[in-house]
């Protein structure tokens, strides 16, 4: 009897060891095995950042959201990076080294899910899909990517997204910024990132013991940014592209009544969804993320001759008809001195002297104004000094101390001076409404997702500079006669008076044999001025900008009637104004 | 309907072996089902354990009035037979699949039934003989030995640790005396080594892993980390029927077989953990008071047996489940999914009501 007693101990004794057992796992380390059960199962996954929309001052979409595929791993879950990468760089062609650097990379979290690409195709997508067997870890993930419905038109304007730098992290985390975000990397995406960043979506799902995913636990809508209205006509940024055509160079509209950007184009231009493609310097040597309008810096060539004259008209060192011999040379001191029209003008007064951009005549009335003037009168245009459009990056250009500068060289925009095309087109638009400075802009206001304006730019005059009555009749008689019979006569457009001033860039006038820069500023109508424009052009003439601004003009204010009923665009910004 | 509950409930205050014994085989479906994830189908676990279940009922009503003493003659044919299919699956065996016979559409395991078969040869062998005396003793070993060798060579842990509880529970309660005990266990220290030379890497790493499972805790330790987890996770009250991620997810393996006790655990928490090893704690204790009314020694023997098979399988299966035990791999009886080791339990229970039936038919 002893003996079967002893079994029953000996089985009661395990029963309470079971028990006892439970009652520490279940009970007193629930909470730590419990975290750990959600750990495996649970993950969270973040959806993109969604971003307001941006329009231009029409309402037409500049920049907006739309739904991708990204291709993306969770490294805690994945088993053989060497076969997952050799499967992938085949469906996704991407550089298998890349892969293996990128999968093998040891990571913070491990149950965070990386982005191996972007915006997948459909095909790439289903040959995920099917090989997901032989890819524990991976997957295709619902994401966000920015669209831009015109492409590379608007690719200087509005920037590019891009995943967030290590140095731009440091400065932006107080802000909420994580690593790998993706946010604006130029243009207006970057200048106004902060109102157009919305907060994070994400989506909680249940993933199996391979990390696919079983089922969605909670999602997160993320939330827009804010909207934005820009200053920018998109039919205008069009047209402007289009005429630019394959050139390089730049174009800038803006309105000369209170410094709105109507257009800003830089070519050449990139593909705002393709970055990677052209962020590849080897492939693309020509810089196309350089935004010539804000960042070049060019002599101003001739186009300064509108200061020379300015300052000489108003310094009294010359009258409307005091006229002055070309002979198409000039000997000063022991240089000699060239008129770009090798047989001269012969005798010119203002009036044909800007037309016809007489050097001889410019550099000898700049001699007797003298530099320290010249300088003065180029700074009280604000010409060397950002204009503080609101895009990243501008630069300043530069105008020389009197010290360094030559009056011949500088009297017609020659030498160590040089300025932005910003610049110049902000000074042709202080001279069309007469001598008002306006800050160029180009964001309207920026509006919330429930209508709350947040931020609105109004015009910013920065300035009132007085110019003389009479001075400036005769120069902006002298600019419409550019057009007319000058320099600037490919501009010309029928039923539209232009004034506007042509410009050679040229880097020293020791290095005339290299390619010359053409220039082009005007505005128009000429008595009641909207539009002003520069176009610029490198390594052509300014004759061929010229032409370029006429048919921008032309297309702006004449719209072509090419089907009955169809009206051109064009018009709508002509009611807007 | 009332008065059927009422019978249900007599017949459990009874403690009808096959009664308790079915009302684990109902928690065992319930479960099962939760662990098939509700989808049903016709290749699944849980049709095919359900199958299970309707084969051992019909024997259960075949074999209602069999008389268990007439097995005392027949043991030792089921002896060579067991040891014949032992050696088949040896030798047919590769890797670790060579546990089964295929039989068509089902998969026979013959070391589940050597279990009951070793029980009812060496409870034949020993009654009405003396244990003290060394032949005895000896020959007893060589009966058990056998299949456990064979056993082990598949290689079945469990089961070959299964089939030394036996022999242990068998002589103990036929009287084998503690100088005997201690000189087999010094014996089995002795030839330690020589068992550890002939495992397989896969039961060494086993054994290793459990003195130190976070070794790895992708690799080996992963399945005892995960079934801690598993367990650990259920709190009190469990996350709900059919709402276990663990098992679900798959994090667990062989959440159906060998460690159907996560689930359990998992979905009803500690409140069904006890309820469930209280049940099969009174299951248990049914069978301990069946040995002691045995008017038979064959039978007192055999019920010794089934008692230790159970008892070794629930504790060993639910102890490595809770990291207390190593993982050998062994069911848990009328739980777990499997055809063989259900039919042989339940073939063990009718045994088991007729021994309590004749010991009181007198």
């Amino acid at each position: 009897m002893g003996r079967e007693l002893f079994l029953k101990r000996f089985l009661t004794f395990f029963i309470y060891v079971i028990i006892l057992r439970c009652f520490y796992l279940q009970i007193i380390r629930f909470p730590y095995y419990y975290q750990l059960s959600i750990k495996n199962c649970i993950r969270t996954i973040e959806t993109g950042i969604p971003r307001g929309i941006i329009y231009d001052r029409n309402g037409r979409i500049l920049a907006k959201d739309a739904p991708s595929a990204n291709l993306v791993f969770v490294p805690y879950d994945l088993k053989n990076a060497e076969k997952v990468a050799d499967i992938l760089s085949n469906i996704c062609n991407l550089d298998k080294e890349y892969l293996i650097k990128k999968l093998t990379k040891k990571y913070i979290n491990p149950f965070d899910r990386i982005i191996l690409k972007r915006d997948l195709s459909t095909k790439e997508i289903s040959l995920i899909e099917e090989n997901l067997y032989d890819l524990p870890g991976v997957f295709v993930q619902e994401g966000i990517k920015r669209v831009y419905p015109f492409g590379k038109k608007t690719a200087h304007l509005l920037g590019y997204l891009g995943e967030i730098s290590q140095s731009q992290l440091e400065k932006l985390k107080d802000k909420g910024y994580e690593m790998g975000d993706y946010i604006g990397q130029d243009g207006i995406e970057k200048e106004y990132d902060e109102y157009l960043r919305g907060i994070p979506g994400g989506i909680q799902v249940e993933v199996d013991a391979l990390g696919h995913q079983r089922r969605v636990w909670g999602k997160k809508e993320g939330i827009p940014g804010n909207d934005i209205f820009l200053t920018i006509d998109a039919t205008i940024q069009e047209i402007a592209y289009d005429e630019l055509g394959d050139r390089k160079g730049c174009v800038a509209v803006m309105d000369p009544r209170n410094g709105e950007i109507l257009a800003l184009v830089s070519n050449p231009s990139f593909d705002p969804g393709n970055i990677v493609f052209y962020l590849d310097e080897k492939r693309h040597p020509e810089k196309p993320f350089f935004n010539r309008v804000i960042k070049g810096q060019y002599p101003p060539g001739s186009i300064f001759k509108i200061i020379t004259e300015i300052a000489a008209l108003e310094t009294g060192t010359i009258k409307e008809f005091d006229r002055i011999e070309c002979t198409g040379v000039m000997e000063v001191k022991d240089r000699i001195f060239h008129c770009w029209k090798e047989e001269g003008h012969g005798w010119v007064d203002i009036n044909l002297a800007l037309p016809f951009s007489c050097n001889i005549f410019f550099g000898t009335i700049g001699m007797k104004v003298g530099v320290s003037k010249l300088i003065e009168y180029a700074k009280k245009f604000e010409l060397g000094k950002p204009t503080g459009i609101d895009l990243p990056g501008e630069a300043s250009g530069y105008i020389p101390e009197p010290s360094e500068a030559d009056p011949l060289n500088l009297s017609i925009g020659q030498g160590p001076i040089t300025t932005t095309p910003i610049q110049l087109l902000s000074l042709i638009s202080t001279v069309a409404n007469g001598g008002n400075i306006w800050q160029p802009f180009i964001l309207k206001k920026i509006i919330s997702k429930k209508g709350e304006i947040l931020k609105e730019l109004q015009p910013n005059l920065k300035k009132t500079v007085y110019i003389d009555q009479e001075a400036l009749e005769i120069l902006r008689k002298g600019l419409k006669n550019v057009v007319e019979f000058g320099t600037g006569v490919r501009a010309k457009v029928e039923g539209l008076e232009i004034a506007g001033k042509t410009g050679t860039a040229q880097r020293a006038a020791t290095e005339l044999e290299l390619p010359t820069h053409g220039a082009f500023v005007c505005y128009a109508p000429f008595d009641k001025p909207k539009i002003a424009v520069i176009v610029f052009i490198d390594y052509g003439s300014s004759p061929q900008a010229a032409e370029i601004a006429g048919r921008i003009l032309k297309r702006i204010f004449i719209p072509e009637k090419i089907e009955e009923g169809n009206e051109t665009e064009t018009e709508i910004y002509d009611k807007q104004i | 309907m009332r008065q059927k509950l009422k019978y249900m409930i007599n017949r459990f205050k009874e403690r009808d072996i096959i009664f308790i014994s079915y009302i684990l085989i109902f928690f065992g479906v319930i479960i099962l089902f939760s662990a098939s994830k509700g989808v049903i189908t016709k290749e699944g676990f849980f049709i095919k354990q359900i199958l299970w279940i309707f084969i051992g009922t019909i024997f259960v009503y075949i074999f209602k009035n069999g008389d268990y003493r007439s097995l005392e003659k027949w043991s030792y044919l089921f002896y060579f037979i067991i040891l014949f299919l032992l050696t088949i699956v040896l030798f047919k065996g590769e890797g670790r699949a060579s546990r089964w016979i295929g039989l068509g559409w089902f998969y026979f395991q013959p070391s589940e039934f050597a279990k009951l078969v070793v029980i009812l040869t060496l409870s034949s062998f020993l009654s009405n003989k003396d244990i003290r005396r060394f032949p005895v003793l000896f020959l007893s070993l060589i009966i058990v030995g056998i299949p456990f060798l064979l056993v082990f060579k598949q290689p079945n842990l469990g089961t070959a640790i299964i089939f030394i509880l036996i022999f242990l529970g068998i002589s103990y309660i036929a009287g084998i005396t503690r100088k005997q005990l201690i000189s087999l266990f010094l014996f089995a220290i002795f030839i330690s080594p020589f068992i550890w030379a002939i495992m397989k890497d896969y039961q060494r790493e086993r054994i290793l892993t459990f003195l130190n499972p976070m070794r790895d805790p992708l690799g080996k330790g992963y399945n005892l980390l995960q079934s801690k987890i598993t367990i650990g996770s259920g709190g009190l009250i469990g996350k709900g029927f059919m709402k276990g991620t663990q098992t679900k997810l798959a994090f667990l393996p062989e959440y159906h077989t060998d460690f159907i006790f996560c689930v359990i655990a998992e979905e009803f928490g500690f409140i069904g953990v006890v309820i469930f090893v209280l049940l099969y704690f009174y299951f248990l204790n049914k069978i301990l008071e069946i040995i002691h009314i045995s008017k038979t020694e064959f039978g007192k023997y055999v019920a010794t047996g089934i008692f230790v098979m159970f008892a070794g399988h629930f504790l060993i299966n639910l102890g490595m489940t809770l990291g207390i035990f190593p993982i050998v791999g062994i069911p848990l009886p009328f739980i777990s999914y499997g055809g063989s080791s259900l039919i042989v339990s339940i073939l063990s229970i009718i045994i088991l009501s007729s021994i309590e039936k004749y010991s009181t038919l007198f």
